[in-house]
């Protein structure tokens, strides 16, 4: 059997294709999403307002202005959601794929195990999320001092770069599966619990969790350096600003990392049967 | 009136809450480390501002957001999970025909699942955050003991009553749930509301001094808020007797609406499938 070559799809156009179907799928619902995208930001949005109700006590969140604080929070928050949005087939892959076996039907396809959980489904929910992280971006640029034009271009690169790391936390997860079968929940911890360390400089915390989230989990390089880089802050710790520029890079190399570690745990993989 | 079918299913939902081993040590490291990333960041910020007179000291802080997480699986955070599948799939009917008081039936079940998933947690992560933590020398962070002997009985009083308001909103989730049957409303609409409003976002105490005592007097205060107060000793209004009345009060005001709801919405119930 030939078949023309119009018709067969390359790896960006089967990805369209597969994230429309999965957008028309949830629009389906009107009714359910809009009350989840809304559900999603309220939920997000008042957690800033715990930050700036201890801003507001205290005159400053451990002598940050609440601009600097809202750039970081906006930065965090924006980024997860896209990679929340990306990659909800690894976060289901334990459950879905794995226990009922219906990975190794993924294996038979002629085209990467990745792009194929990728178009599992393109989430729209953490639109809510992506809306108020812009939001609270936005207004903590127009309350910090000293905002650099740079930023227009550090930003988004540290959004992609934090998105990459999020991206690789849930790859990684689900390379998990294959030894855990069931989805570890224990990770949230490197997820939510991610932005949850994210949203608060750097300075705060105590030298072994600086020392995690700087060089196990690159947040520090994704978040906390970029918006000193962008808002011409001095880095009470002593690395130079122009550092941040550089350092979302470091997003990017965990994503590598995860990915090859994906690739072997694929390579070592036996179905669980049916 | 026999008590036995309402025991029976208290004891069901009670057993399905201890079933799941991994997941209570899942969520006691995911409890450690937010635990651990709000108490650095209340730590930092505290001693930035030293001449801040806070409704709280920082070792109450801690302790507030130890007993918080600890608690977390005692908010009402949506509908119990056994009826938002009745409701989808229309076994609903089941429970409307079965000769028992229906508010008490769902009540037990779903304060069952309440404490069989709290009381657990609560114990592990207090003997962690408590005793061991004092043994590896990080007293300075532990769990801190009751203000006295009579506030430690009053906060248990305090926190059964607790436990009883938490099902009861869990009950009006339940009820929201079998009038647009699907438990994804409950969740969207519960989970922000209980966690911004019970105090596990911020303690209460610290919100502007504006808006606290609008926060004391909602309900969400009841479940946890107000027996950690006791528990501290910090000032009530009008002393524990405010706490506690207003925990009743809340009690036999959402019991009574909640059942004219139910009676309401059992009377128009349409259920789906065949």
């Amino acid at each position: 059997m030939t078949q023309s070559p119009s018709r067969t799809l390359s790896g960006p156009g089967l990805y369209r294709r597969m994230a429309g179907a999965s957008i028309l799928a949830q629009l389906r619902y009107p009714g359910t999403f809009v009350i989840q995208a809304i559900g999603n930001f309220v939920t997000t949005l008042l957690s800033f307002f715990g930050i700036w109700s201890l801003f507001h006590r205290f005159g400053s969140i451990a002598g940050w202005d609440i601009g600097t604080v809202a750039v970081l929070y906006g930065l965090v928050n924006v980024a997860f959601a896209v990679a929340e949005t990306l990659g909800r087939g690894f976060e289901v892959f334990g459950g879905e794929y794995v226990r009922t076996g219906s990975f190794d039907r993924l294996l038979l396809r002629p085209r990467s195990t990745l792009l194929l959980l990728l178009g599992h489904e393109l989430r729209l929910r953490p639109i809510g999320r992506f809306l108020q992280g812009l939001f609270v971006l936005a207004a903590g640029l127009w309350l910090a001092p000293h905002v650099q034009w740079s930023a227009v271009l550090v930003l988004p690169w540290a959004i992609a770069g934090g998105a990459a790391m999020f991206l690789g936390v849930l790859i990684g997860q689900a390379a998990l599966c294959f030894i855990t079968v069931e989805g570890l929940e224990v990770v949230n911890v490197l997820t939510y619990g991610g932005v949850e360390a994210g949203q608060y400089p750097l300075t705060m915390f105590g030298r072994w969790l600086r020392r995690f989230i700087t060089f196990v989990l690159p947040l520090a390089a994704v978040c906390y350096y970029p918006t000193l880089f962008s808002l011409a802050h001095p880095d009470p710790l002593g690395m130079p600003t122009w550092i941040g520029a550089l350092s979302p890079v470091a997003g990017f190399a965990f994503l590598g990392v995860m990915i090859l570690a994906w690739n072997r745990a694929v390579a070592g993989y036996v179905s669980s049967g049916s | 009136m026999s008590l036995r079918p309402y025991l029976t299913a208290f004891g069901l939902q009670w057993k399905i809450g201890l079933r799941y081993r991994i997941a209570v040590v899942a969520g006691l490291v995911a409890q450690m480390w937010f635990g651990a990333v709000t108490l650095m960041a209340y730590a930092s910020v505290y001693h930035a501002a030293p001449d801040v007179q806070a409704p709280l000291s920082l070792r109450q802080a801690m302790t507030y957001t130890w007993i918080q997480q600890s608690l977390f699986t005692l908010l009402p955070l949506g509908c119990l999970p056994a009826i938002g599948d009745a409701a989808r799939t229309g076994a609903i009917v089941y429970d409307l025909l079965r000769p028992v008081d229906m508010w008490n039936w769902w009540l037990s079940a779903s304060l069952a699942r309440l404490l069989g998933n709290a009381v657990p947690r609560a114990v592990l992560l207090a003997c962690v955050a408590g005793p061991l933590a004092m043994l590896v020398g990080l007293g300075a962070w532990s769990l801190a003991g009751p203000a006295s002997l009579i506030s430690a009985t009053l906060a248990l009083v305090s926190i059964a009553l607790g436990a009883l308001l938490s099902a009861t909103i869990v009950m009006w989730w339940n009820i929201l749930t079998a009038r647009t049957l699907s438990p994804l409303g409950s969740y969207a609409v519960g989970t922000p509301l209980a966690v911004l409003l019970s105090g596990m976002l911020l303690p209460l105490p610290l919100y502007p001094d504006w808006i606290r005592p609008f926060l004391l007097a909602q309900p969400f205060a009841g479940i946890t808020d107000i027996p950690i107060r006791i528990y501290l000793g910090t000032p009530i209004p009008g002393g524990v007797a405010t706490g506690l009345g207003l925990q009743v009060f809340w009690l036999a005001a959402l019991t009574l609406l909640g059942r004219l709801w139910m009676r309401q919405t059992v009377n128009r119930l349409e259920v789906q499938g065949a």
